[in-house]
């Protein structure tokens, strides 16, 4: 058993004298067992074949039940949008910086440290799909921490967003969920930030579940901006009942190590589904991103764009699968990767994979790799703008595109700042 | 100001500029004209800097400096600027932020603060007014999906806003409506000086009517095998480029 496991072992021990809920240990152990049977991954299995978890092995990451006194709240300016704002550090909710005391009407929010033993067994029915995305997903079902339960009434719109802050104090490992119910008709937009303030080890480990009933609606962006020694394993799940809309705009920019395991499956006629994803790494970083969507009834569509930019000794993985089921009919899906390498040393493996069993579709794929275009870097030279000015100036206009298609005004023009300075307006 | 002496130059193994020899002082105006593939483009990518043209001998004197030991961007900032032939399209990186990026680098360059914001915003709004050119062009992507006409004037903005020492005008009357040509040769009249000197590249007479050059030059098959004043333009649109070939000035290899 590697260092990693060990500590795990210790961190079960430790829940197992937590205050008594069956049910909830039992659920436990048998998301242990089932880890011990999927095993820790490696590179010799095909989803894990370019992505090696060995320097995560190494590290022994408790998990933090104090925070470190000495720990500054990072600057939130960055919220210049209204929003409720849930704040977590190491993994804990941090109520005295969130502001939920006043929930608008028609949403719910429940957190897994306050939920009644009925209410954590529903909360982990609906992350069954979510932990089957890969063996850290029963790591997770085996050591969760804390999570969140979001429910979204019939019909209700929330105008303003939700924002789950996340910051770390000291080293730690974090195993949280995140369920969000959507009733018919209701809308929603998360806003999720990853940050580890200092550069010291963490891990987190995420599950996601997104349940969407007829015609809602949910825009969900996610900033991933790890220091140095962050870890972050993610799997999402996503179901769509018909009219159902899925946005999804997952931002990579920064960590040492970042997986995400995203499958959405569009369930009944007419559900839509658009993934607009940014991956960026340099020297010694990693990003992986492993998607799926699965047409599994007729006239749905589905809509996905990956842009990478890989510099130095950067790595990154894309992979992005769509299923089209026999009676899938008039599906329309589209899926794209493009990147954009700086440097001779960077390394982008990028596979889309179409299966497709129904015979009247619209289905297209395009991928490419490709450097600084040699006109457009002697053009902007040739006006006096400095080389790595130039440079910063072809990659954020490369993932622009991106960013420029979240809906939300506010949470855009901050990662439109994220993503390079503003260089549009003067 | 500029000094070429037997320039030679290639582009990968294929040796395209083959002894060019060109004076220009300050405040002169020279054209140049010449059968297509002939090497003008060429010859204007060298001046900016650009990298995949490989001087392979001869000199190039800026004010008596080396210019073949300066960047492009150094160049840029040291008053050199080339109106592209085939101006570029940068989706994501607004004109405006360009124009006021490369503004500011030159002040920078010359010891001026940074302009703010407003006289910034008057002073290009001054010259949109030259070039006839509609605001809301401000804050577009540069040239991203603007027709061949406006992305010339563009260039003509630019150049009216970074106000250089020596403007290389390449092919930046092709394209061009008459009334556009009008525009944009009133532009750049109007920064002609006793201290700015220009090289129009061009393939018509019609621009030299509006922009009155002081010499013409032909440029064909990598040497400047002409030159001559003004009438030198009206005897090339008579007579075409076929003389050359029988003159066996082309040189060797065409
Ligand atoms: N990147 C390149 N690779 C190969 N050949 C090139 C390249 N760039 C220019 N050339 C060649 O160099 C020669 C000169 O080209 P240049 O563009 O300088 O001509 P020009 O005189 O400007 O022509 P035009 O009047 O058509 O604009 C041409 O034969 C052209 O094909
Ligand atoms: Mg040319």
């Amino acid at each position: 058993m590697n260092p990693y496991l060990e500590q795990c072992q210790v961190e079960r021990q430790k829940r197992q004298t937590d205050p008594v809920d069956s049910a909830d240990q039992q659920r436990r152990a048998l998301e242990w067992q089932r880890f011990d049977e999927c095993g820790w991954p490696n590179t010799r299995l095909e989803k894990w074949k370019y992505t090696s978890l060995s320097s995560l092995e190494k590290l022994a990451l408790p998990t933090a039940l104090v925070r470190d006194p000495g720990f500054v709240m990072g600057s939130q300016d960055f919220l210049r949008a209204d929003g409720l704002v849930i704040s977590w550090v190491d993994g804990q909710i941090d109520l005295e910086n969130s502001s939920i005391s006043e929930l608008p009407a028609g949403v719910e929010i429940l957190f897994w440290s306050t939920m009644t033993p009925d209410e954590r067994d529903k909360f982990a029915q609906l992350l069954v799909q979510s932990r089957r995305l890969s063996a850290l997903g029963a790591l997770n079902g085996a050591l969760l921490s804390e999570g969140v339960w979001i429910r979204v009434s019939p019909g209700a719109c929330l105008e303003v967003p939700v924002f789950l802050i996340h910051q770390t104090s000291q080293s730690c490992a974090m195993h949280l969920a995140v369920v969000v119910e959507m009733a018919v008709q209701s809308q929603l937009t998360i806003c999720e930030r990853w940050m580890s303030t200092r550069d010291q080890p963490t891990h987190v480990n995420l599950v996601t579940a997104f349940h969407l009933a007829e015609y809602a609606q949910l825009t969900w962006i996610k900033a991933q901006q790890g220091g140095n020694g962050s870890y972050h394993t993610a799997g999402l799940w996503a179901a769509l009942l018909g009219h159902a809309q899925l946005r999804l705009y997952p931002f990579g920019l920064a960590g040492s190590l970042v997986r995400h395991d995203i499958q959405v499956l569009l369930q009944q006629p007419r559900a839509e589904c658009t993934i607009r994803g940014v991956y960026r790494v340099c020297d010694r970083e990693m990003q992986d991103f492993h998607t799926s969507v699965e047409h599994l009834a007729p006239h749905c569509t589905s809509d996905e764009c990956f842009k990478g930019v890989l510099d130095g000794s950067g790595k990154a993985v894309f992979n992005g699968q769509v299923r089209v089921a026999l009676d899938a009919q008039k599906t329309q899906s589209q899926l794209a990767n493009h990147n954009l390498l700086l440097s001779e040393k960077a390394e982008i493996n990028t596979k889309p994979e179409l299966e497709i069993f129904a015979d009247d579709v619209r289905c297209s794929h395009g991928t490419t790799v490709g450097q600084l275009d040699e006109n457009q870097w002697f053009y902007l030279r040739s006006r006096g703008i400095e080389m790595e000015t130039a440079r910063h100036l072809l990659v954020h206009a490369f993932t622009r595109e991106i960013s420029d298609a979240i809906p939300h005004a506010g949470i855009r023009d901050v990662m439109n700042q994220w993503l390079g300075d503003d260089c549009y307006g003067a | 100001m500029l000094q070429i002496k037997e320039l030679t130059a290639s582009v990968g193994d294929k040796e395209i500029l083959k002894g060019i020899n060109l004076n220009v002082n300050p405040g002169e105006i020279h054209a140049i004209m010449g059968p297509n593939g002939s090497g003008k483009s060429t010859l204007s990518n060298v001046l900016a800097g650009r990298e995949n043209v490989t001087v392979t001998g001869g000199s190039l004197l800026w004010h008596d400096k080396n210019l073949l030991d300066m960047e492009i961007e150094e160049r840029a900032r040291e008053g050199i600027f080339l109106a592209f032939q085939y101006p570029v399209e940068i989706p994501g990186v607004g004109n405006v932020y360009l124009l006021k990026a490369a503004l500011n680098a030159q002040r920078q360059h010359r010891g001026l603060p940074e302009l703010d914001a407003m006289d910034f915003l008057a002073l290009v709004k001054e010259k949109m007014k030259l070039m006839e050119m509609n605001e809301s062009m401000l804050y577009r992507a540069v040239n991203e999906g603007f027709s061949g006409g406006e992305k010339k004037r563009n260039e003509i903005l630019q150049m009216a806003v970074l106000e250089p020492e020596l403007a290389i005008l390449d092919e930046t009357d092709s394209g061009l409506d008459i009334d556009a040509l009008k525009i944009v040769s009133n532009g750049v009249n109007s920064l002609r000086s006793p201290t700015r000197s220009m090289i129009l590249v061009t393939h018509y007479q019609r621009l030299l009517d509006y922009i009155k050059p002081d010499f013409v030059h032909v440029l064909a098959g990598g040497r400047i095998v002409r030159s001559g004043g003004p009438e030198l333009a009206h005897e090339l649109e008579r007579d075409g480029y076929a003389w050359i070939a029988e003159s066996g000035a082309y040189g060797v290899g065409l």
